[in-house]
């Protein structure tokens, strides 16, 4: 029965490292079921013992671990309040906004000794819901692309900017028109809630798509 | 009492949008996994009759299916829509029922898997309670029994030993050492994993004094649950199952060190190498739950099997065969005469031959990034000086170490045709996913 603080590193470590993978097994996870990609590039893999999909394309696998990569000192530090995956129209209008609204609890406790597999847990059941939300969302228009954006604090983008976390990688602020769209629908998806910490995945729909 | 069960399950697919699959609902509410079945039937013609919101449905079909003269018994879930296309190609069918019922249209069958893992995870010792499948003669033994056996196993015979490694494949859930993974596991469910590792820890020692061949079979078998288990935690994880895991671990590998040099007959430890790959194999397709990174499980099986598989590799590719250290003599009785031809041949230092290698080899871990741009986490043999191999990427302070034998013109030059040539020599590693479709 330990309480380890957010000073102990190594714990915050291991809680971004958990919600950065997880993050990368839920992008992949939405490019395969909103049919962003053709799902001939998509392969069948194992994750937290259920089988999911991930791609096999390297330069999109680099790109989705990149930003991950760069996202995960944000997570860290807890300053990352949302990482949203957009997926945009041919016109780069958004469509359908992923919202995984993230929070850690200040004071970081391991409470129980099954404490990972209970997240393990609780992320299958996310990557579960995922897999049937198109039962609750339109069909998207052909032809769409995605983006992910960060939601954070202004403090931590100016650290950002000055740390290039990844060479030829830069964040750029969002443009108005990618962060806003028009008469979005909300759709809840999924709420967790663990020791270390709270996730919230709630998709943002357009009300008309074509 | 007859029709609220519909109402549940409308609840469970409406309103939570879940996948109702009949041994979840069977688990849920209860019931034998056959009502279960015919209750989804039923919903499913009392909601296409009403056709208020689309529901999709898959089924299972089984039947004798007669593929090239070969008669099989073929059990699949299909959708709806090639329900009937599947139906009209067997010669019989024995069984159509409803497998599950959902709102989405499920592009694949990966969340149905999911779906039923936390249900039958929570009813782990009776989640055959309502199924249709029953042997009368299939008890549980009680731990009397369970003592009884362990003595039995205790006592090294060459026989059964024999026996053992031949079957292995199918897991003997009595015998002894099966029983320790087994603490292992359920140790992770309870919280007295620490005290089990210890106990198992120590009682792995004590078999240490025996000298059978029989004990290297069971030291695998935690050393590659001790694997699963150091993964389940992570690499930066609480400090004290890695306490346990780690004492666990030096353990058998000291262990098989030591029953390396008096193991000398090639069968019985070609036939016992080959016992521990399939229980490794056999692990990662249980249920024990871990944050599985596929990479560090692969880099972390046992040394044998790495061996095993590089072996056919270097040698369809080679002319000279590789050499190997000293402690990995038992594997194959061919390894120790091409390394006694290898040495004076490098000694030669022909270096205008491609595939050369030189005498020394260390077994080395690289990570590098392919031409394909995909990052390749390879274990290989690299030698001190410049290698011309094919699944070697030579780095620059290693041939500096060895001015007598410098062409580093000549080695970068072969470094480009190795990253070239990289595709042919694809092992057990992570590229195993990435295969062309």
């Amino acid at each position: 029965m330990t309480t380890l603080t957010r000073q102990d590193l190594n714990f915050g470590q291991v809680v971004a490292d958990i919600l950065c993978e997880f993050l990368e097994v839920a992008i992949h996870l939405i490019l395969y079921v909103r049919e962003v990609y053709p799902s001939g590039i998509f392969q069948k893999r194992k994750k937290y013992n259920v089988p999911v999909q991930m791609s096999c394309h390297p330069e999109l696998n680099q790109y989705i671990q990149d930003t991950l990569h760069c996202v995960k000192p944000l997570i860290e530090k807890n300053d990352a309040e949302k990482v949203v995956v957009v997926i945009m129209d041919k016109e780069h209008h958004p469509v359908e906004r992923f919202v995984f609204e993230m929070s850690q609890p200040p004071l970081l406790s391991i409470s129980s000794d099954t404490l990972l597999s209970h997240v393990e847990q609780l992320l299958r059941a996310f990557i579960l819901k995922i897999s049937v939300c198109d039962a609750v969302l339109n069909n998207n228009p052909p032809g769409c692309s995605f983006t992910v954006l960060v939601h954070t604090r202004d403090a931590a983008t100016r650290n950002m900017e000055k740390v290039q976390v990844i060479k030829d990688f830069p964040w750029i602020v969002a443009d108005e028109q990618e962060v806003h769209m028009q008469e979005p629908r909300l759709i809840p998806l999924k709420t967790m809630t663990s020791d270390i910490v709270k996730m919230q995945l709630y998709v943002e729909e357009r009300a008309q798509k074509t | 009492m007859d029709e609220l069960y519909l109402d549940n399950i409308d609840e469970f697919v409406n309103d939570h949008d879940k996948i109702v699959t009949y041994k979840w609902l069977s688990l849920t509410l209860g019931v034998h996994v056959n009502t279960a079945k015919q209750m989804l039937y039923h919903y499913l013609d009392h909601k296409r009759k009403e056709s208020s919101a689309p529901l999709h449905a898959t089924y299972l079909v089984s039947g004798k299916f007669v593929d090239n003269g070969q008669t099989s018994h073929k059990v699949s879930v299909v959708k709806e829509d090639q329900l009937e296309d599947v139906k009209s190609k067997m010669s019989l069918i024995v069984s159509v029922h409803v497998y599950s019922v959902q709102k989405a249209l499920l592009k694949d069958s990966g969340p149905l898997y999911g779906v039923d893992y936390d249900a039958v995870k929570d009813n782990l010792k009776n989640c055959s309670r309502y199924s249709a499948i029953r042997c009368a003669s299939a008890v549980p033994r009680s731990s009397v029994e369970l003592q009884q056996a362990r003595h039995t196993q205790l006592a090294p015979a060459p026989e059964p030993e024999h026996k053992k490694s031949a079957t292995n494949g199918d897991a003997t859930p009595a015998s002894k050492p099966s029983t320790k993974p087994q603490k292992g596991i359920m140790g992770m469910f309870a919280n007295k994993s620490a005290l089990k590792n210890q106990d198992s820890g120590k009682e792995v020692k004590s078999e240490q004094k025996e000298d059978a061949p029989v004990v290297d079979e069971p030291k695998s078998k935690p050393a590659a649950k001790a694997n699963p288990m150091m993964n389940f935690f992570g690499t930066q994880a609480a400090k004290k199952p890695e306490k346990t895991v780690k004492q666990e671990e030096a353990a058998p590998s000291s262990s098989s060190a030591e029953q390396q040099r008096p193991s000398s007959q090639p069968e019985e430890t070609h036939a016992a190498a080959a016992a521990p790959p399939k229980n490794s194999k056999k692990d990662s397709r249980s249920k024990t739950k871990r944050l599985e990174d596929s990479d560090s499980e692969e880099e972390k099986m046992d040394k044998k099997k790495r061996r095993r598989i590089k072996k056919p590799e270097p040698d369809s590719s080679d002319e000279d065969v590789i050499p190997d250290s000293p402690q990995q003599m038992e594997t194959r009785e061919a390894s120790p005469s091409p390394k006694k031809k290898a040495e004076p041949v490098s000694q030669s230092h022909g270096n205008c031959e491609m595939k050369m290698r030189k005498k020394r080899r260390v077994l080395k871990s690289r990570t590098f990034v392919d031409d394909e741009g995909c990052i390749v986490t390879e274990k290989g043999y690299e030698s001190e000086s410049y290698s011309e191999a094919e699944d070697d990427v030579p780095k620059d302070p290693i041939p500096a170490k060895r001015p007598a034998s410098s062409k580093p013109d000549e080695k970068k030059s072969q470094k480009k045709a190795s990253a070239n040539s990289n595709k042919g020599t694809k092992q057990a590693s992570i590229m195993g996913f990435f295969q062309k479709k």
